[in-house]
């Protein structure tokens, strides 16, 4: 009676190792079928990320007053903290056209492509890159001579204009 | 429904008159004269001019922070000119069709100075 008893104690042991390999494996086949969970929930993970450090900058960056802020002293103008100037830098995607005329002033064959191509911008940039924001445009275009060329201009982005809906840099400091 | 269109066009039409006014000759004679004229992105040019050119001297500031003052010839910064960039440095000297082109002295903001010949915006001697 006791042996009988002790042999259904292993069999029902068995039997749930049994299903628990079975389900293990059922979701093992399942995963490799489907795959990519772990990659996914990843994926999933750095875009929550980047959609919350996003929300926090746009909510610094309205908070910000409008006009035109600088990293430096003797203007009138909103000095950004360090901190701040990180934050707008990143939060910052648009270069208007007298930031680039500007920083033309110091690069005749950038402003000659820009004059010749109809004020045309093939790429823009604003990084934060050792420590200062770095910004900067691409001109592809003929110049005076005809030759065809390609320039890339990019400096110091030291002031910016917030809108009070975004951020643009306003001064590229390219000397 | 018709009331409510035309004040609809009547309210986008309202910011297109206000910046309308704002802009152009503001003051004086822009055509042969002096005056000063305020252009759309709110750069200001107050001068000289001749047949609607800047031309003879004048002070020109952008928005951004970008101040020139100094002779004019065909609407280009031409002759004898400073142009201070938004962080205080710098340029004063001889101009060639908006470039940097003569004898000039280029002062940076933290007071560090460089002088010479200046070709296309670049120093060369």
């Amino acid at each position: 009676m006791e042996i009988k008893k002790k042999d259904n104690i292993v069999k029902d042991f068995a039997g749930l190792m049994l299903v628990t390999v079975f389900v293990i494996l059922f979701f093992t086949v399942l995963n490799s079928i489907f795959g990519q969970g772990d990659e996914l929930v990843a994926k999933m993970k750095i875009e929550e990320e980047r959609i919350a450090k996003q929300q926090k900058l746009s909510k610094l960056i309205s908070s910000l007053p409008s006009g035109v802020l600088v990293t430096f002293d003797g203007t009138k103008n909103y000095k950004l903290t360090d901190e701040l100037y990180e934050a707008v830098c990143e939060a910052t995607k648009l270069i208007p056209q007298r930031a680039i005329m500007g920083a033309n002033f110091l690069n005749h064959e950038a402003y000659q492509i820009y004059t010749n191509n109809g004020n045309l911008i093939e790429d823009t940039f604003v990084r934060w890159e050792n420590n200062i924001c770095i910004a900067g445009y691409t001109v592809v275009g003929p110049l005076n001579d005809g030759t065809e060329k390609k320039i890339t201009v990019s400096g110091e982005a030291l002031s910016f204009l917030s809108t009070g809906i975004d951020t643009r840099v306003y001064f590229i400091k390219n000397f | 429904m018709k009331k409510y269109l035309i004040l609809f066009f009547v309210f986008l039409l309202i910011p297109t008159l206000v910046e309308a006014r704002s802009t152009g000759c503001k003051e004086g004679n822009c055509e042969n004269g002096y005056g000063k004229w305020v252009y759309t992105d709110k750069t200001t040019y107050e001068g000289e001019w001749v047949n609607t050119q800047k031309h003879g001297t004048g002070l020109e500031t952008w928005p951004n922070g970008y101040i020139y003052k100094g002779e004019f010839k065909n609407s280009e910064w031409n002759g004898k000119g400073t142009l201070t960039f938004p962080d205080g440095s710098m340029y004063e000297g001889e101009w060639v069709n908006g470039f940097m082109n003569g004898q000039g002295i280029f002062t940076w903001a933290d007071g560090k100075i460089k002088s010479g010949t200046w070709k296309n915006g670049i120093l060369i001697e």
